[in-house]
């Protein structure tokens, strides 16, 4: 997976796999500009090989993603109802 | 009957409740309160812990609103967090130093936190291998993968919470997500590169 560095942006209207790889991980996450983002997407439709690399760096993110732990829903509702209490909104 | 008490507090709440700051401190802190709560647990490991720390940043974060600029809240707020969390360190260890003190920031654990018994048996089916793996990370390494995949922030704000730059962080996650890949490689878990 090449896909550390920051990549130079932005990136050319046609990036080849090179430049792609480069940029995966940060298209994946979401963190490159939209100019950038939809030059990769347009890439990996066209492109079988970086496809099946995105799908499968897709993979190992949403597995790890998967080991989020559960967040207590009455502790969110507690803090809520603090806010609420900070805000004056009680009763809204 | 309603006392005069009591219609003065009705009065204070509805101004209060009118304030178009309070209202606008509402809105941005209610779509936070699930990133504060998953930093907070994960800096301080424990669930009531983790409650109050939250609840003292909200309650300084309100303080603090009318010198907001409104611009990137979440940021505004992990700021907050983060700096209420080293003093309350520091009250309870005076002793240690500050570099001592950055080092306690980083997650030391991929989950992080005191868990219930429902949510430990959810965590007990999901894939072994990658728990595995994410406890086979270095420190550094867990704490990007737990920032930016478990907790969901950005790159750029789990650099201000690592105070590191923000290549670091991207070139931590590469590695972490790396090592993750090739454990599930190895097990079958997704194609090997060809």
């Amino acid at each position: 997976m090449r896909w550390r560095r920051r990549p130079p942006s932005p990136l050319p209207a046609d990036p080849d796999c090179h430049q792609v790889a480069e940029v995966l991980q940060s298209y994946l996450d979401g963190e490159l500009e939209p100019g950038d983002t939809g030059a990769v997407a347009a890439h990996l439709e066209h492109c079988e090989r970086c496809g099946i690399e995105a799908e499968t760096v897709t993979r190992v993110i949403e597995a790890i993603r998967r080991q989020r732990p559960p967040l207590d829903p009455d502790g969110i509702e507690r803090l809520a109802g603090f806010v609420d209490g900070l805000t004056g909104a009680e009763g809204d | 009957m309603v006392h005069d008490e009591e219609v003065a507090v009705s009065a204070s709440v509805i101004d209060v409740a009118a304030d178009p700051h309070a209202e606008q401190f509402r809105e941005q802190v209610l779509a936070e309160l699930d990133v504060l709560a998953r930093v907070a647990r994960r800096l301080t490991r424990d669930h009531h812990a983790a409650e109050d720390l939250v609840q003292e940043t909200l309650l300084r974060a309100y303080r603090g609103h009318a010198r907001f600029d409104g611009r990137h809240p979440r940021a505004w707020l992990l700021t907050i967090l983060r700096n209420t969390h080293l003093n309350q360190v520091r009250k309870r260890r005076p002793d240690l130093l500050e570099d001592e003190l950055a080092q306690r920031l980083p997650a030391r654990g991929s989950e992080g936190g005191t868990e219930g018994a429902a949510e430990q048996a959810l965590r007990d089916q999901l894939d072994p291998v990658v728990r595995d793996a994410l406890a086979m990370l270095s420190a550094n390494h867990r704490a990007v993968i737990a920032l930016v995949d478990l907790d969901g922030l950005t790159y750029q704000e789990a650099a201000d919470l690592l105070e590191v730059p923000v290549g670091t962080v991207m070139s931590r996650l590469h590695r972490a997500r790396h090592k993750v890949r090739t454990r599930l490689e190895a097990h079958g878990k997704v194609e090997e590169r060809p």
